[in-house]
């Protein structure tokens, strides 16, 4: 967004590199984003099952604050972050609890893809920002789905 | 970066003294050469997880007269077995590097005695693999940070499960 005007021939790398991370750092919010809104979407679906509607408020409040600290990370680096969408199209239609545990566990596997990006990146500290999101969201998927992963966020091919 | 252009990059630094030297025969080869950070991460992750899987086979073996403690440790060995089948992936060393690069021990304390004590044991050693790989992302290639980060969610996750075996 705010990009310097072209500098000199010196500071290509470090400007590659930077927009690399803001790039990063734009996916992984918008996959907070959405899950902010599908937490929502879970949790009022849950409001009779007391333990899995706690555990879904405090994974929206999880979301939200990984939220702001992205927000927080891309203004550091000059960069606006992307609005958020008014509204998502659900990938899966939620009119029971349990169908609003299979959007929790959809929700977590696209966050943990969404920071692979930024575990890539030059940028050391957001690498270790995006690997601790990473295992934060996988602890999320196995505490919803009751399995765990032997790959979280890689595709399938490359997991072997 | 491509994954492939930086698994090259992994064998080359690894393997210019040798190829180098190659053509003169062994006795030319002289002190062997340092390998990489990004060599010596790869090489850590995978005696981690060797670790690892020795350390779940010796609790299978305890854990046998529990069916249901025991499938959970089954299910987290075949995924450890995967990660250390990947990380091995990444790595090609001639062989006299192979054997060279310092490496931890290897072979895991013994367990402890009792269900509950074995889970716990290997909850705080996935804990720690886990906490371990976010330390170690900054020696990496992007590709191989990629697929470190991934292997410590997936330990993080496996904590999680290994907490709700405890539970039940």
């Amino acid at each position: 967004m705010t990009r310097r005007a072209a500098g000199r021939a010196g500071d290509s790398a470090g400007d590659t590199a930077s927009q690399a991370s803001v790039s990063a750092l734009q996916d992984a919010l918008a996959a907070e984003e959405a899950a902010s809104y599908g937490y929502g979407i879970v949790g009022s679906h849950l409001t009779g099952f007391p333990r899995q509607f706690g555990a879904a408020s405090a994974d929206c409040v999880a979301h939200e604050q990984a939220k702001d600290s992205l927000v927080g990370l891309l203004t550091a680096r000059g960069a606006a972050p992307r609005p958020a969408a008014v509204a998502y199209r659900l990938p899966v239609k939620v009119s029971t609890a349990a169908q609003a545990v299979a959007l929790a566990i959809i929700l977590e596997r696209q966050v943990e893809s969404a920071y692979l990006g930024l575990v890539a990146v030059p940028d050391l500290a957001l690498r270790a920002f995006g690997a601790e999101q990473m295992q934060a969201a996988a602890v999320r998927y196995t505490r919803w789905s009751g399995h765990s992963q032997a790959f979280p966020g890689l595709p399938q091919s490359s997991a072997r | 970066m491509s994954a492939d252009h930086s698994r090259r990059a992994l064998l080359v630094a690894a393997a210019s003294g040798c190829l180098v030297a190659g053509c003169k025969g062994i006795a030319a080869l002289g002190p062997l050469p340092k390998l990489t950070a990004d060599v010596v991460t790869l090489d850590h992750a995978i005696a981690d997880e060797e670790l690892m899987v020795a350390r779940y086979r010796a609790a299978l073996t305890a854990l046998r007269g529990n069916r249901k403690a025991a499938a959970v440790a089954t299910s987290l060995l075949a995924e450890h077995s995967r990660h250390l089948a990947a990380l091995r992936s990444r790595l090609i060393l001639p062989p006299r590097l192979a054997t060279a690069s310092p490496r931890p021990s290897s072979s895991p304390p013994p367990l402890p005695s009792g269900v509950a004590s074995v889970i716990a044991d290997l909850s705080a050693a996935e804990q720690a693999a886990a906490t371990r790989l976010l330390g170690q992302l900054k020696h990496a290639p992007g590709p191989l940070a990629q697929l470190m980060a991934s292997i410590g969610a997936s330990e993080a996750g496996h904590v999680a499960l290994l907490a709700q075996a405890r539970l039940t």
